[in-house]
């Protein structure tokens, strides 16, 4: 502490700020606040089995049926209850779980070994007259206890049913599997299935299979996609918010589970992912890994996240991105997160016009991916810091729990850094107009705000806490404001 | 031929006993399971006169899993590509174990009678076939004439 003055200055203009704000913001200011709650598998199906058993008895069903239509029509049961009311055999029939009347007594078998090409007609009651009866997929005569059909009427063995299920479920389907007639649509009910299907390894699979396809079909559900995770998160509404998965750590977007990607929406996110995935190659191979220094031209590699750079043999400070002096990145004039779109664009070739989308792609593909690395660094940067206290601390610089600050601030530039990386898909999609100048230049005082905190992160000492929380909080709030301007749910 | 299943058997001797018109598939000598496919190109379409051959195989799983076919000529089709593979919904999703090899060959020969160029496993051959539709006739023809009229020209 080498000035007294200046040292009570900025802890006397903090301490107006609330700065609990920051770690705990309220329900009502934070667009990203969500509520969710985390279900191990035996909650979920305990949850599941209430549901089913509420839709048997309202409706005095078996609850095999009462799962099918559960499953078929997302859970919503005050919905189905309707529809069954209004026509139980219509809406039974479109959901595939019982056979439609019209078509059972005129079920067209292109199966038949006798008697030319003809399809022949089936009727149960006319095939199964003796004791004995052939299936038609084996084609082995068999006593009539061992044959079994759905309300479609197509009759088979008992063997060929087994069959028939392992290889659809080795294939992954479950609650998926439909009657081997051909062209039949009916879905075959789970106690079916447990009442034919043999193999225990085959059945610990279906088990396994059809819960996860009853979780996927339910909106308030999701599996954590944390590798090797069984947590099921649950949430009233199917947001696109930001979820942490407390056992395994990973963070993702409740509605698409892919990871959380605020201001932009799934929709956007999944066509960006796409494109970048498409173009890559070119993108990766335009914007490498190196630039020179715009003075003195010697060959620098970005080893922080932060993109004030200095130039460690002329000492010249300029901009990572656009290479142009430091000094005029002031948060007014930070103009570096904004593509600058040629006017005369519709008056040009179909050539320039596609030079031209290549290069708006780019720009944001070169910003969002320079964030994507930077956060990596940032990682680096938290090392560092851990043993820069360490040294510190050793050396009677402050005391350990006094460095802690820095931690904190290595974490808050870690969450701005994400959604500062997010808001360049969003951008790309965003047609031009009021609202673009508006996401722009907010996204740009981000920016500023997040490079400020950066450069500073990397280079505190211990007497920076009040300037660096005075950062913290800057930032934070643009990007509060960012996100509750711009994040659409 | 032992060993084989049930139904394996009274397909094979179906086949032989009444053969589909325009088609002859006789089993291999060695595997019951592996069949020499010729069809004849219908009448009325760019195939026509053409002989093409195909091999069929029925694997283990057969009747639960669809058999496997594969033109040994070449041919110029949007739903089939130049390794001979077919594009047909009841040899994927739509197959079902009441379906027969006669039900998937007499399904191939109604392919070479309306192919569909919406639905392609040959997409330079679908463009061509959507874009220049006389154009693409004439080609299957040549094809036809050049490759399904000789045995030396199968794809290997």
């Amino acid at each position: 502490m080498d000035d007294d003055e200046d040292e009570f200055d900025t802890s006397y203009y903090y301490d107006n700020n609330d700065d609990l704000d920051l770690e705990k913001p309220k329900k009502s200011d934070d667009p990203e606040y969500f509520e969710y709650e985390l279900l191990k598998i035996e909650d979920v199906e305990r949850m599941l089995n209430e549901e089913v058993e509420a839709l048997c008895t309202s409706l005095k069903i078996a609850p095999s049926l009462a799962k099918m239509l559960l499953h078929a029509h997302g859970w919503r049961r005050s919905q189905i209850i309707e529809r069954h009311q209004m026509n139980a055999e219509k809406f039974l029939v479109e959901s595939r779980i019982v056979a439609d009347k019209k078509n059972i007594s005129q079920v067209q078998f292109i199966f038949s070994y006798g008697g030319g090409d003809r399809p022949g007609c089936f009727l149960l009651q006319e095939v199964i007259t003796g004791t004995t009866h052939t299936c038609s997929i084996c084609v082995r005569e068999l006593s009539k206890s061992e044959f079994q059909s759905l309300s479609c009427h197509h009759i088979f063995c008992n063997e060929c049913w087994d069959m028939h299920f392992g290889i659809q479920i080795s294939k992954g389907l479950t609650t998926g599997i439909e009657c081997m007639g051909s062209d039949c649509k009916l879905l075959v009910p789970e106690d079916f299935i447990c009442s034919i299907l043999k193999d225990p390894s085959s059945r610990e699979k279906y088990f396994k299979f059809s819960f996860s396809d009853l979780i996927d079909s339910h909106s308030q559900l999701r599996f954590c996609p944390g590798p090797n995770c069984s947590i099921v998160v649950r949430a009233k509404e199917p947001k696109s918010k930001r979820v942490e998965c407390k056992s395994c750590k990973s963070t993702f977007c409740f509605r698409c589970g892919i990871d959380y990607h605020a201001p932009t929406d799934c929709d956007t996110i999944k066509k960006w992912l796409m494109k970048c995935a498409d173009d890559s190659e070119t993108a990766n191979y335009i914007s490498a890994n190196t630039k020179d220094c715009p003075k003195c031209h010697v060959c620098i590699e970005k080893n922080g996240g932060c993109n004030h750079m200095q130039c460690s043999k002329c000492k010249s400070d300029f901009c990572w991105m656009c290479l142009g002096e430091w000094k005029t990145h002031g948060s007014e004039y930070y103009e570096c997160s904004r593509f600058k779109e040629n006017p005369n664009i519709a008056n040009e070739s179909v050539h320039v016009q596609a030079r031209e989308a290549l290069k708006k792609y780019l720009f944001y593909y070169e910003r969002w991916e320079n964030h994507a690395k930077s956060l990596t660094l940032e990682e680096q940067t938290l090392k560092n810091i851990t043993t820069r206290i360490e040294e510190k601390v050793m050396n009677n610089e402050g005391t350990w729990i006094a460095w802690q600050y820095l931690l904190k601030a290595a974490d808050l530039l870690k969450k701005c850094r994400y959604s500062l990386q997010y808001t360049y898909p969003y951008a790309y999609y965003l047609d031009r107009g009021g609202r673009k100048e508006l996401f722009e230049y907010q996204q740009a005082q981000l920016e500023a705000e997040v490079e400020n905190l950066s450069w500073k992160v990397e280079r505190a000492e211990i007497s920076d806490t009040g300037e660096l929380e005075n950062l913290m909080d800057i930032a934070e709030k643009r990007r509060l404001t960012l996100l509750k301007d711009f994040l659409e749910v | 031929m032992a060993g084989l299943p049930r139904r394996i058997l009274k397909e094979t001797q179906r086949l032989i006993q009444e053969p589909v018109p325009g088609i002859s598939a006789v089993p291999d000598e060695n595997n019951g399971r592996y069949f020499h496919v010729v069809i004849k190109g219908p009448a009325e379409s760019p195939y026509h006169s053409g002989m093409f051959q195909l091999e069929l195989f029925l694997p283990e799983e057969y009747p639960m899993s669809a058999p496997k076919v594969r033109f040994m000529t070449k041919i110029y089709h949007p739903n089939i590509d130049k390794l001979g593979r077919i594009c047909l919904d009841i040899l994927k999703e739509k197959w079902s174990p009441a379906l027969q090899i006669r039900t998937v060959l007499l399904s191939i020969q109604a392919l070479l009678s309306a192919p569909n160029p919406d639905d392609p496993l040959s997409n330079d051959v679908a463009e061509q076939w959507k874009a220049n539709e006389q154009l693409a006739l004439e080609t299957a023809k040549e094809w036809t004439q050049k490759y399904a009229k000789d045995k030396k020209n199968n794809i290997q």
